[in-house]
């Protein structure tokens, strides 16, 4: 059984980073959080453009995504910021329930100026009681990892993303918890997805989402349907919907889903989970980490660059000519795969092998260019 | 003879070119899940990224990548031919 080095949590979850983050409530808060990013080592802001007069679901998914995101392992702890104090210290007091140590400050009745002295305080003595933290060696069973692609080609749904569904068969074969998602992208082999629900539970589960999605496309009078593949997928190779579906699914591996989440719901059962998510990178891996997942695996063909403010993004391609033209953004070429180099399983050990390194705390490319893309899904309009 | 296609499961009846594959040519190719390699004869000129039939696939039948049917045949495909959407179509409308 492999082992990784990673931080421990109160509630004994295991994270693989050690980031004091500072949430912005709302819009009107970024400006605090991100001074006091400014001031004080070892802090993360996220901003966001949301959180007032949003209303019912949407509401509720604006706070659990930014209370998941402090929840994360990979967070020592939070401070939470908002201009009123009612609902920041809601948002702090989900966050509190890991045990982790939680402030919520608010910025009416204070100003931003004493607003951010005040934070960076805080924050001062957070980073300072962080630091102090060690990493230990863990079983990877406690790892949970999550996967999307972006710009694909058919070199991923031939090369790169086959890799992922490797690494996801044995972090599952391991006792690990991973989640893919792209609810939109599915389309063509949701039958196929479905067939691989462990329950009827789940499969029906899985066939609302499925169907609410394509219900939302009819509402909107979008024809998403007709134009898939585009004309660059055709020109790339691929000629239906389906064979498109197959190539993005090779992420999910071969196991069997335990899990169907909704939006950010953080995944109760270990092995492979689905979770509803938009297909957008940013979006996406929002949602992923606002549910838990420490590690990311994003596999792309011409070149999305997302990253993520707290999960760190490992970034795979097999296509050599984004790799050498894009180098700084790659964590892994598996490029040598289409070149008859090594096989699938051997692609698979490179990636498993890169995913435990950054599990124990080598910097993902992302994270060294500091692409922190903090996308909340926004469900419909606010009042 | 130059290795120049993966095909994705035993038995699919489609392989991808991971090189540009000229008419006439003899090509070997591997199954991605158990490493057995296969050859043919190319048809037709065939891109990188492109497929090309690994056995003939009569008019309605399933095309087989993944393991899974992707498509339909608009017509007769012979072993070797560039498979693409000119001679398979979408089962979805």
């Amino acid at each position: 059984m492999s082992t990784f080095m990673g931080y421990e949590r109160e509630n004994g979850r295991i994270g693989a980073r050690n980031h004091v983050l500072i949430i912005p409530l709302d819009d009107l808060s970024n400006s605090v959080t991100q001074a006091v990013e400014n001031n004080i080592y070892g802090t993360r802001a996220i901003p966001h453009p949301y959180g007032r007069l949003q209303f019912g679901r949407d509401l509720d998914l604006t706070f659990k995504t930014l209370a998941g995101m402090g929840k994360n392992p990979n967070i020592a702890s939070a401070v939470v910021v908002g201009i009123e104090d009612q609902w920041t210290q809601e948002v702090a007091d989900k966050i509190a329930e890991t045990g982790k140590r939680v402030d919520a400050i608010s910025i009416e009745g204070s100003g931003d100026i004493k607003t951010i002295e005040k934070a960076s305080r805080v924050a001062r003595d957070m980073v300072k009681e962080a630091s102090g933290k060690t990493r230990k060696e863990f079983d990877v069973s406690n790892l949970v990892v999550s996967t999307k692609c972006g710009e694909s080609d058919t070199t991923s749904g031939l090369a790169s993303n086959p890799t992922v569904g490797v690494v996801f068969d044995r972090l599952v074969d391991e006792g690990a918890t991973v989640i893919f998602g792209e609810t939109s992208e599915l389309t063509g082999a949701e039958n196929y997805v479905a067939r691989n629900c462990a329950t009827p539970e789940l499969k029906t589960k899985f066939q609302k989402i499925f169907d609410d999605y394509q219900a939302d496309i009819i509402k909107e009078k979008a024809d998403l349907l007709g134009s898939q593949p585009t004309k660059g997928n055709i020109k790339g190779g691929l000629s239906t919907i389906e064979e498109k579906a197959f190539g993005n699914i090779q992420k999910m591996g071969t196991r069997p889903i335990r899990g169907v989440l909704d939006y950010a719901e953080e995944p109760r059962a270990k092995g492979l989970n689905f979770m509803n998510t938009s297909s957008a990178a940013a979006e996406a891996v929002t949602l992923f980490s606002a549910a838990g997942a420490v590690v990311h695996l994003f596999t792309t063909g011409q070149g999305n660059i997302i990253g993520n403010p707290i999960e760190p993004v490992i970034k795979i391609t097999a296509n050599p000519k984004t790799y050498n033209s894009m180098k700084e953004h790659f964590d892994l070429d598996v490029s040598g795969l289409l070149n008859f180099e090594y096989d699938l399983k051997e692609a698979g050990n490179r990636l498993y092998n890169t995913m435990l390194k950054t599990a124990s705390g080598t910097l993902t490319a992302n994270e060294i260019l500091k692409h922190y893309e903090f996308a909340i899904t926004k469900l419909y309009i606010s009042a | 003879m130059a290795t120049k296609f993966l095909a994705h499961k035993n038995g699919d009846s489609v392989g991808v070119a991971t090189n540009d594959i000229s008419k006439n040519e003899e090509v070997e190719g591997v199954y991605m899940d158990n490493n057995q390699r296969t050859n043919v004869k190319a048809v037709d000129n065939i891109v990188l990224g492109h497929k090309i039939a690994l056995k003939d696939i009569k008019k309605d039948e399933k095309v087989m990548e993944y393991g899974e049917p992707v498509g339909k045949a608009t017509q007769d495909i012979k072993k070797g031919e560039h498979v693409h959407v000119h001679n398979i179509r979408t089962m979805r409308w």
